[in-house]
């Protein structure tokens, strides 16, 4: 007796992959959970007319509060809303409670990622012990637990020679260090950049010094230890001018940005709007151009959620007490659909940056972002077109700070003029499929 | 991004004061006039109006305060208000009580206005989102942001010494990028149409890109205090000094301290302005402080008269106020 498969033929949909296959429609098989050239006997068979199929998104950057942050959110609703919203892997934060520098931690994200179900989670491990910047955690043991990466969270660490120390280390063990661009002590107390209109509200300032100066720390000791450096979360134009000449000189440097960093500017927390306070923050119009130039001209290799699901309580407070952060992966797709006329770029080019770039930064067998036959079948298939719903009843993520949640009209923000599309039909995670719409 | 004003109701009434940013050149000279209706009554016998009777009037200040707390429990008692002086910095808050639970406690005492101090820049307007909508907010400060009813009462000082604000140049030393009652002022300033606003201060203390607000930025006091009419000082706080902005208190009267000297590069009619308490022989001279251009005392006087106007007009008794305001002239 046969048993139901989940062999299935994509048929008609906009392939998008540029390293495997080039960018015109054509169909693609999935038979025992791999990719293939042609059907099994038994494929069902999906029209994807009018819909795109790309490997499945990488997330270099998202906070899923498990274990210890319960209240903002868990491994389960968040993968669920990761994979609802296209991303198949996911690399989680090490600011957790406690910080994911043991592998007792590691096993227990892991284990519960699993229970779960939804997107894939990969732990990063804290670089340093409890994130405190000053003992090295055990690096090399957490990336055999199963760590790609290693970070620092939003806490750069501030005495330099034991970054100096963190980033020889990490050499040694060719672990890549995903870490954010921050002078540990300019614009600390900060929590707006450090602009005009923080200087009309009163707000303290975080000047874009601080992530300057923090990049060419990173930069010079990245010269000296040949660690693979990953620049997590750029916000200012001058940075992407710091990675631009970085990469000329030949350094192993990379570097993502979050989504709404190319969207918002500081002008959005007018008002006082705590939806608008990210702990990296959001910059002037001209540093948002420049990260929008960067992605285009691939300065800037990857674009990660920088996903912060909150509590409602954690935002009921004036500006400067609310937390810092975004709940990003509902309104993802959408935001990612904007790009390609924002940036004057194809579709193409704004999907390797969640999908093949991510994956070539970690460069580990273990995150593979492919439509190429012979792999494990991680796919996303989407509807560009279809109008985004971001309402209370439809809303996956715990995390319901987001200014577009039950906003009319999602341009009050974002003031492209562009419709906010893009919706999930279907996404395979080792051949498994989840659909979303029918 | 926020799209309306929160301190306007929906029928275009000011329901709270929260800044003075946004308001009209009409708002802030109604504010004005109303409150110099009120100092005729500051200065009779029998100094109470009847507008606020059996209103509740809550002073919540998360932040220590005697002059402004004092001055509006005055302003209050003098439109016949009950007031109820809450102490919040030592109370709930300590206890890890979040703002909102605070609030919800308040409103459940029927109070009718809350005056609120924060240190949190913002605090009044999330607490003007937050309340019940028949609760009127007004902000006694909030962080680094605004201090609207110090920013009024020194518009209705420079009014009254000057008449009006058209050619007036007005200059402000000292601690701008800390300062609410900077930020108020300068709104206040541009709104009335200041010729032109000077700020003066070290680097150090001047905030980024605040030529945004209108001003020009001086670093010699001398130079920024030629042909002066209006001189506001502000408040150095002691903490300052222990955080790498000022090296000492003597180094900022060397540079920054408005002496008897210096004050004669101003015009001779310039009138000396400070939301006190003043640190003599820090921001001024003591003989400057006490002498004839000071105007510092009659500020903390107008300051009551300031806010008995915005305490009307917020809970809706413009009308009543403009009315009194007949009756007196007549």
């Amino acid at each position: 007796m046969s048993q139901a498969t989940n062999n299935t033929s994509i048929i008609g949909a906009r392939l998008l992959d540029l390293t495997a296959i080039p960018d015109t429609s054509t169909d693609v098989h999935i038979v025992d959970g791999v990719i293939c050239d042609k059907p099994a006997t038994d494929s069902q068979i999906i029209d994807a007319t009018g819909m795109v199929l790309s490997p499945g998104f990488v997330d270099l950057y998202a906070r899923l509060r498990e274990p210890g942050l319960t209240r903002k959110g868990t491994l389960a609703s968040e993968c669920h809303a990761a994979l609802a919203a296209g991303f198949t892997t996911l690399l989680c934060s090490p600011d957790t409670h406690p910080v994911i520098d043991s592998t007792a931690t590691v096993e227990l994200i892991r284990q519960r990622a699993q229970q779960a179900g939804g997107a894939r989670v990969i732990p990063l491990a804290a670089l340093t012990a409890n994130l405190e910047g000053q003992r090295l955690s055990e690096i090399a043991t957490l990336r055999d637990a199963g760590c790609v990466g290693a970070s620092q969270a939003d806490q750069p660490i501030a005495d330099t020679s034991v970054l100096l120390s963190a980033m020889e280390y990490a050499a040694t063990f060719d672990i890549p260090l995903l870490l954010t661009a921050r002078d540990p002590q300019i614009g600390g107390a900060g929590c707006a950049h450090a602009g005009a209109v923080a200087t009309r509200l009163g707000l303290p300032g975080i000047p874009a010094a601080t992530e300057t100066i923090g990049l060419a720390r990173l930069i010079e000791l990245c010269r000296d230890t040949a660690c693979r450096l990953h620049i997590s979360r750029i916000s200012t134009a001058r940075g992407v001018e710091q990675i631009h000449a970085a990469k000329q000189a030949g350094l192993s440097i990379t570097a993502d940005v979050g989504i709404h960093h190319l969207f918002f500017t500081e002008k959005h927390i007018n008002g006082f709007d705590v939806n608008f306070h990210s702990s990296v923050p959001f910059r002037s119009e001209q540093d948002r151009d420049a990260l929008r130039a960067g992605v285009a001209n691939g300065t800037i290799d990857a674009i990660c959620s920088d996903h912060a699901p909150h509590d409602t309580d954690a935002k009921l407070a004036p500006f400067p007490s609310s937390a810092a952060g975004l709940s990003a992966f509902d309104v993802f797709l959408p935001l990612l659909m904007q790009l390609p006329a924002l940036l004057d770029v194809p579709l193409s080019k704004i999907l390797s940056a969640v999908t093949t770039m991510p994956a070539n930064i970690l460069a580990t067998e273990t995150v593979e972002s492919t439509l190429a036959a012979g792999k494990s079948a991680n796919l996303v298939l989407f509807d560009p077109a279809a109008p985004a719903q971001c309402t209370s009843a439809n809303f996956l993520s715990q995390g319901r700070n987001t200014p577009f949640l039950d906003c009319d009209d999602a341009n009050i923000h974002l003031e492209s003029g562009l419709p906010f599309t893009g919706k999930v039909h279907t996404v395979w995670l080792r051949g498994v499929p989840t659909t979303f719409i029918q | 991004m926020k799209q309306n004003d929160p301190q306007f109701n929906r029928f275009g009434n000011l329901h709270h004061f929260l800044t003075l940013d946004g308001l009209n050149k009409q708002t802030l000279t109604g504010i004005l006039d109303a409150a110099e209706n009120f100092t005729s009554i500051n200065d009779k016998s029998i100094k109470n109006a009847p507008l606020l009777r059996g209103k509740t009037v809550a002073n919540l200040f998360f932040e220590n305060s005697t002059r402004t707390r004092t001055a509006f429990e005055l302003a209050a008692k003098r439109l016949s208000a009950d007031i109820l002086n809450i102490d919040l910095i030592s109370s709930s808050t300590k206890k890890g009580e979040s703002l909102l639970d605070t609030l919800r406690v308040l409103e459940s005492l029927q109070c009718d206005m809350f005056i609120v101090r924060h240190s949190d820049s913002g605090a009044a307007h999330f607490i003007a989102e937050h309340v019940a909508p028949t609760i009127n907010v007004v902000n006694g400060g909030d962080g680094q942001h605004s201090h609207p009813t110090q920013g009024m009462l020194d518009m209705f000082t420079i009014r009254r010494h000057k008449g009006s604000f058209e050619n007036l140049r007005v200059v402000i030393i000292g601690d701008i990028k800390h300062s609410r009652v900077a930020r108020s002022g300068i709104s206040a300033l541009r709104t009335l149409g200041a010729a032109e606003i000077r700020v003066v201060a070290p680097n150090t203390l001047i905030p980024e890109y605040v030529e945004a607000l209108g001003v020009k930025v001086y670093s010699k006091l001398e130079v920024a205090l030629k042909d002066a009419d209006v001189i506001m000082g502000l408040r150095l706080q002691n903490e300052r000094m222990n955080s790498a902005t000022v090296p000492s208190m003597g180094e900022f009267f060397r540079t920054y301290g408005l002496t008897e000297d210096r004050l004669k590069l101003a015009k001779p009619d310039a009138i000396v302005m400070h939301p006190g308490p003043t640190n003599r022989g820090v921001e001024i001279a003591a003989n400057v402080a006490d002498g004839k251009q000071a105007v510092i005392l009659e500020q903390v006087n107008y300051g009551i008269a300031v806010r008995m106007a915005v305490l009307s007009i917020t809970m809706g008794h413009g009308e009543a106020v403009r009315e009194a305001q007949m009756a007196g002239a007549s």
